[in-house]
């Protein structure tokens, strides 16, 4: 080694990088074994005939082409078909944008409800919290119950004394109030998140911004509109993209809920029946690519506005 | 001399006014269809097999009755159903999880957080991507890929409690890397110079100074992994056949497809997962609320 060479390995600069290295490299060598590689690997198998049959032997599976994307493409659970049969692609694309605008409508409601102060208001915050962390399991069991079709299923008795309805209804068994249901539940159970969002942001706003606008002579409404939406807007946009992805990605809740029936399938969970019912592996990866390159354009606008802006 | 005595709705008249009314009466909804489906689900747990099969739903249970917990917990119920087992199988996953995720994360943040490489923002921002990729992607060829390695070195990638939890550090590091990056960054850098200095080395500071500032993002970043493990579904499901080596989540969910319904069953299953981390919440929401907003709990 030259002494040149010897003093920039030496060099306090080159020392504290190996040292960042070398703490980093299990973290790295967990995420790129256990993400990246699989990542770019299901891009592998859904080129091939990956099925139960050859998975022991699955670098020797036969290369298909786009024989798995075209047999997506054309399954009758994948492609729109008509108002009653969406297909997997549009239920998806309709169920995250309903649900994530849903959610943040309500968690910007909650955030007001919260950013005044009352007593007991961190009981009442913690007590608003429960719904996002209590085990989706359970979440989802007990909506199903209290949506129980028989007469002893509490929303059937509420409407049936009402004199809303005449007999029970089977509510996730419904095709349209289905989708309509599961995007309601989405919403009890996510608008936590946007809330505590929204109410760090709200906290940050300058109260003088409110003292003048009441100088001005502007009343409630327009206060909202001017000073709190405005200040909201950025935290909005964010959280509206960051739900979008991970409502996009979300397999648990619908699977736990209907099973994917009653036109609620999802690509998630098509990509599971395909995957793991059908055991036609290359098929159910050729439909995760096709679920990621629609998150991808999410994740691009993302990217492009949420993380630059972080980094300014 | 005649003071007007007033009455309870004559004070209350007196106090409310729109803004107050329409406060109350979105906070009173809001607390009932949040608190409502916990209420059911205790509740029903400690109904009779009667009592929740009945016409008519029992909106107060008469009696504290334990016929679920009987049937979850005591061998000599004719439909015993193991959950302790289950409870134990879930510890088992979620207790290494956190563990594991939070000491790799610890070294891993402190580089981010702390020293200067090449790469490091690529890094940090490639690990944050991938926290948004959807779980279905990779199970396929994680179960592809695990099946492989797994006939080659002999361990079976079913019913293995060890390649589960493998595969739930892939979603608890990501988010641990986050949580800790940031708060490690709020640490004055001064203090650690100063270590330095005295002649402590980079891993004498963070065991002596980085670390002790740190306990209380580390209970949270702890729990949150713990968490993530405790409730995950999705993996299990496809990871595990054999009724044994069931987690929580994956037994409930078989309770509740039982050819014979037992909806007060799953519900007592269901409180007894749920109520651990609903407490945790209500003892420790302030230092917990803040990894919230930071996606401690994917989803």
């Amino acid at each position: 080694m030259s002494l040149l060479t010897k003093q920039r390995w030496n060099s306090s600069r080159a020392r504290e990088a190996r040292l960042a290295w070398s703490l980093i490299s299990p973290t790295a060598l967990i995420v790129f074994g256990l993400i990246i590689f699989p990542a770019i690997f299901s891009i592998w198998v859904s080129f091939h005939d990956v099925g139960l049959h050859n998975l022991n032997d699955v670098f020797h599976a036969p290369f298909v082409g786009f024989e798995n994307y075209s047999k997506v493409f054309n399954d009758f659970a994948f492609k729109f078909q008509d108002v009653q049969n969406w297909g997997a692609a549009v239920t998806s694309v309709v169920y995250s944008f309903a649900s994530t605008i849903l959610t943040i409508a309500v968690g910007l409601i909650a955030s007001l409800l919260l950013n005044r102060p009352f007593r007991g208001r961190g009981l009442t915050r913690a007590i608003f919290l429960f719904p996002y962390v209590a085990p989706i399991v359970s979440v989802a069991f007990v909506w199903k119950w209290i949506l129980d079709p028989r007469p002893s299923g509490v929303l059937n008795d509420i409407l049936m004394r009402l004199g809303l309805i005449d007999a029970p209804q089977a509510y996730l068994a419904t095709r349209g109030l289905a989708l309509a249901l599961v995007i309601f539940i989405q919403a009890w159970r996510y608008f936590p998140f946007a809330m505590l969002m929204i109410l760090a942001r709200l906290q940050a706003i300058d109260n003088t911004l409110y003292e003048a606008a009441e100088v001005d002579g502007a009343n409630t409404i327009q206060k909202f509109k001017h000073i709190t939406l405005a200040e909201l807007r950025y935290v909005l946009g964010a959280i509206f993209l960051l739900r979008l992805m991970w409502t996009f990605n979300k397999f648990d809740d619908i699977y736990l809920l209907t099973g994917g029936g009653f036109g609620t399938r999802v690509l998630p969970v098509l990509t599971y029946q395909f995957s793991f019912q059908m055991f036609d592996f290359g098929r159910g990866a050729a439909t995760a690519m096709i679920l990621l390159m629609i998150v991808a354009v999410f994740m691009a606008f993302y990217v492009a506005i949420v993380m630059k802006k972080v980094e300014e | 001399m005649s003071t007007e005595r007033k009455n309870f709705i004559g004070h209350l008249a007196d106090w409310i006014t729109w803004p107050r009314f329409i406060f109350a009466a979105t906070m009173i909804f809001f607390l009932t269809s949040i608190l409502f489906p916990f209420y059911w689900m205790v509740s029903s747990s400690f109904k009779t097999r009667a009592e929740i099969g009945g016409r008519e739903p029992v909106y107060i249970p008469s009696a504290i009755r334990l016929d679920a917990y009987d049937e979850l917990f005591n061998p000599d119920n004719p439909s015993y159903q193991k959950f302790g087992l289950n409870i134990i199988n879930t510890l088992k996953v979620s207790i290494p999880t956190a563990i594991i995720a939070v000491i790799l994360a610890i070294f891993g943040s402190y580089a981010i957080a702390r020293l200067r490489f090449k790469g490091k923002n690529a890094l940090l921002n490639g690990i944050l991507l991938v926290y948004l990729f959807p779980g279905v992607l990779l199970i396929i060829p994680l179960f592809a890929m695990l099946a492989q390695i797994g006939d080659r070195l002999g361990f079976d990638v079913q019913d293995n409690l060890g390649v589960l939890i493998f595969t739930y550090l892939a979603q608890t590091i990501p988010v641990a890397l986050y949580m800790l990056t940031n708060y490690f960054r709020t640490i004055p850098d001064e203090i650690e110079q100063a270590a330095l200095i005295d002649g402590c080395s980079r891993l004498g500071v963070i065991w002596r100074v980085t670390l002790p500032l740190s306990i209380p993002a580390l209970v949270s970043v702890s729990i949150y992994t713990f968490m993530i493990a405790w409730n995950e579904f999705l993996y299990a499901l496809v990871f595990l056949n054999d009724h044994a080596m069931f987690t929580m989540p994956i037994k409930i969910n078989t309770i509740f497809n039982d050819p014979s319904p037992r909806p007060h069953v799953v519900m007592a299953a269901s409180t007894i997962m749920t109520i651990p981390i609903v407490l945790l919440f209500l003892a420790l929401e302030r230092y917990l609320t803040e990894g919230l907003t930071a996606g401690g709990v994917k989803g």
